[in-house]
């Protein structure tokens, strides 16, 4: 088998299952232009298939499991881009996708074309569980306890076509990690998993019942310790509780964490025991046999490197000051020596968060097989990680990036905004998302500024369905609908790691033209009051919110 | 059931969709015709708009067209849709400046 690094090589089952699937669906696209399906009856059949109709196109979300894909996957979204859209596509919070100008008609093509290098689009909407998310540095990170792709690739295969759970009250999103580092909002997920190596195999710390949205809550603890044996039947009875009992009368009540507010997490996990004492663990339970085959078709990359790539790498560093900056900002422990994890930017000054033209697709396919082993992954900030380059290497995989207008050094600073992509695309939105993220952006674009600034991420969302996370933000930004006109209101404090809280509200929403003086003012303060040491988070909880207020409503 | 309509003083009304092939934004001309261009789009008064509603939406199929409905303008040389979003469909979206919807089409 000449596998690919990081992620799964499907067999032929797979492949045989996605040219049926794509038979159907093209099937289905055909007796909708006859006419012969309405589009009431079409729309729950495109949205299985990834297909959306936004505001001003098709969209496409395509699914990018667990986040990972290799160069040639890469090069084949560049391809999609380039002959099918309009020369971009947008990555996702959830490490997907999406292209913005799609055409019904030649929908049945693309899958095809996406089917020859092993992806998809199911799953990426639609009453379902979700694509899994994962951490972007699972297989490579320092701090990493155990690996998380091979059982996010299990949940991936377990609920590819559930029969019980393809009509649930609403979606469910899954992330999991194997990092005490929560970098996949854990808390924040339908369910989120954080995986730990026990002394006989893998434990599984499981939280239900988070979400955004217009009612966001922070997760629960379900079980502390749940045993590989156990995983799947434990979350298959989590998951019939909610199938059973969530609303299915009221669209804004359906997710689950709306049932766990209601039962209580102990009424919850009380209900999901009863369910488990119904179950044979026989049938469900998850053999190391199977996860062996699993993990069996991932290749392992060869992760030695130069014994002396650690001082070549320090010599460089200390030659180069903006390369220095990029170092701090954007690069990971690996836990190989002489390796290094690498986030990529998709957020240059003044830039769409989270959008690349088919061209920096090819050459980030290109840079990954020249310097990651062919193997890319998507980050729930909406950037590319590049997991396993030499240290050795380094300077010359920067400025490669720079060539492409990616080599910006601000990863978790405040040019690395989170944004859905708002009214400017979206047919549910209230107010645009990218224009202010731009403006910011460009405001705060030079890099040793947002180094001095230091880690604070700003999140923004044009509607409450909250895509773009602005509960967690540092900074929140939400786009509400005054009269048709746009305005935003702000929220600080969220955060979306092991302390996770959602932001509080600073006041009145502010007219779009007022909220990038608004924030600036806030970011001024910060700077004027903080104490040594401190981040932006720390002096929001040292001083409360009442200076950032006085700040951003000074000229109300 | 229909929705309620709140209209200003000087304000009409136009019926947009969108094109079942490519999803692209269309609305409807005197005619009856779907233009890509807000330009062509016939202005209607309150107590027109509901019949030729009515009539696109039972023509929807023939005339490739899926999601009809009503959008409120200020009549002009071009009529301005009143609510940003109803602007950023006529007009194209606002970040991405090559991609503006041609006026002339």
């Amino acid at each position: 088998m000449n596998a690919p690094v990081g992620l799964y090589q499907y067999q032929t089952a797979d492949r045989e299952f996605l040219a049926s699937r794509i038979a159907e669906f093209e099937g289905q696209v055909q007796r909708r232009l006859s006419g012969d399906l309405t589009e009431d009856e079409f729309k729950p059949l495109r949205l299985m298939n990834g297909l959306y109709l936004q505001l001003h196109a098709y969209m496409l979300r395509v699914a990018i499991p667990y986040g990972v894909l290799d160069s040639r996957q890469m090069r084949k979204l560049a391809h999609i881009a380039r002959r099918y859209d309009r020369d971009y596509g947008h990555f996702t919070t959830r490490q997907n996708i999406q292209f913005n100008w799609i055409k019904l008609e030649e929908t049945p093509e693309i899958l095809r074309q996406l089917a020859d290098v092993d992806m998809h689009a199911i799953q990426t909407s639609g009453n379902c569980i979700r694509n899994v998310t994962c951490d972007q540095f699972a297989g490579a990170a320092a701090d990493e306890l155990m690996d998380p792709r091979v059982h996010a690739e299990i949940l991936r295969q377990w609920s590819t076509l559930h029969p019980e759970f393809t009509f649930l009250p609403r979606k469910f999103k899954i992330a999991i990690s194997g990092s005490p580092h929560d970098r996949v909002a854990a808390r924040f997920h339908d369910i989120g998993i954080l995986a730990r190596p026990g002394e006989n195999g893998p434990l599984f710390r499981i939280f239900v019942g988070g979400g955004l949205g217009r009612t966001p809550l922070v997760g629960h603890e379900l079980f502390d310790s749940v045993p590989e044996a156990d995983l799947l039947m434990t979350l298959e009875a989590a998951l019939r509780v909610y199938n059973a009992y969530g609303r299915r009368d009221n669209i804004y009540k359906a997710r689950i964490k709306i049932l766990v507010q209601a039962l209580g997490i102990d009424g919850y996990r009380k209900a999901v025991e009863h369910e488990l004492s119904l179950m044979n663990p026989e049938h469900y339970r998850l053999d190391p046999e199977t996860v062996a085959a699993i993990k069996a078709r991932f290749a392992a990359p060869d992760l030695t490197a130069s014994p002396d790539a650690e001082s070549r790498l320090k010599a460089d560093r200390q030659n180069d000051i903006a390369f220095d900056r990029w170092v701090r900002s954007n690069t990971h422990p690996h836990f190989a020596p002489g390796r290094i994890a690498v986030t990529v930017s998709i957020k240059p000054a003044g830039g769409i968060p989270g959008d690349a033209t088919s061209d920096q697709l090819d050459r980030l396919a290109d840079l990954a097989d020249q310097f990651s082993f062919g193997e890319l992954r998507i980050t729930h900030l909406q950037n590319v990680v590049l997991a396993h380059v030499a240290q050795d290497r380094l300077l010359k995989l920067w400025q490669a990036l720079n060539a492409i207008g990616l080599g910006d050094a601000n990863h978790e600073l405040i040019g690395d905004i989170v944004a859905c992509p708002g009214l400017d695309y979206c047919a549910l939105a209230n107010a645009r998302s990218i224009p202010i993220a731009q403006k910011l952006s460009a405001r705060f674009g030079d890099n040793a500024l947002q180094e001095e600034i230091g880690k604070l991420r700003i999140n923004i969302s044009g509607c409450i369905n909250a895509c773009g996370h602005h509960h967690v933000g540092h900074i929140g930004l939400l786009g509400v609908d005054k009269r048709g006109e746009e305005f935003f209101q702000i929220t600080l404090g969220g955060r979306d790691d092991a302390l996770s809280r959602t932001g509080d509200i600073l006041g009145a929403a502010l007219p779009e033209d007022d909220m990038v003086d608004a924030i600036a003012r806030i970011v001024d303060r910060y700077l004027s009051v903080r104490e040594k040491g401190e981040q932006f988070l720390d002096t929001l909880t040292r001083l409360g919110d009442a200076p950032f207020k006085e700040a951003a409503y000074e000229t109300v | 059931m229909k929705r309620a309509i709140r209209i200003g003083a000087g304000e009409a009304l136009v019926l947009t969709a969108n094109r079942l092939l490519d999803g692209l934004i269309v609305w409807r001309d005197a005619n009856g015709s779907w233009q890509r261009s807000i330009a062509h789009a016939a202005i209607l008064s309150p107590e027109e708009y509901e019949s030729a509603l009515d009539a696109a939406t039972k023509s929807a199929q023939n005339d490739g067209v899926v999601g009809v409905y009503e959008v409120v303008v200020r009549p002009g040389a071009i009529a301005a849709p009143v609510s940003v979003r109803e602007r950023i469909r006529a007009f194209g979206p606002t970040v991405h400046p090559q991609f503006a919807t041609e006026l002339n089409a």
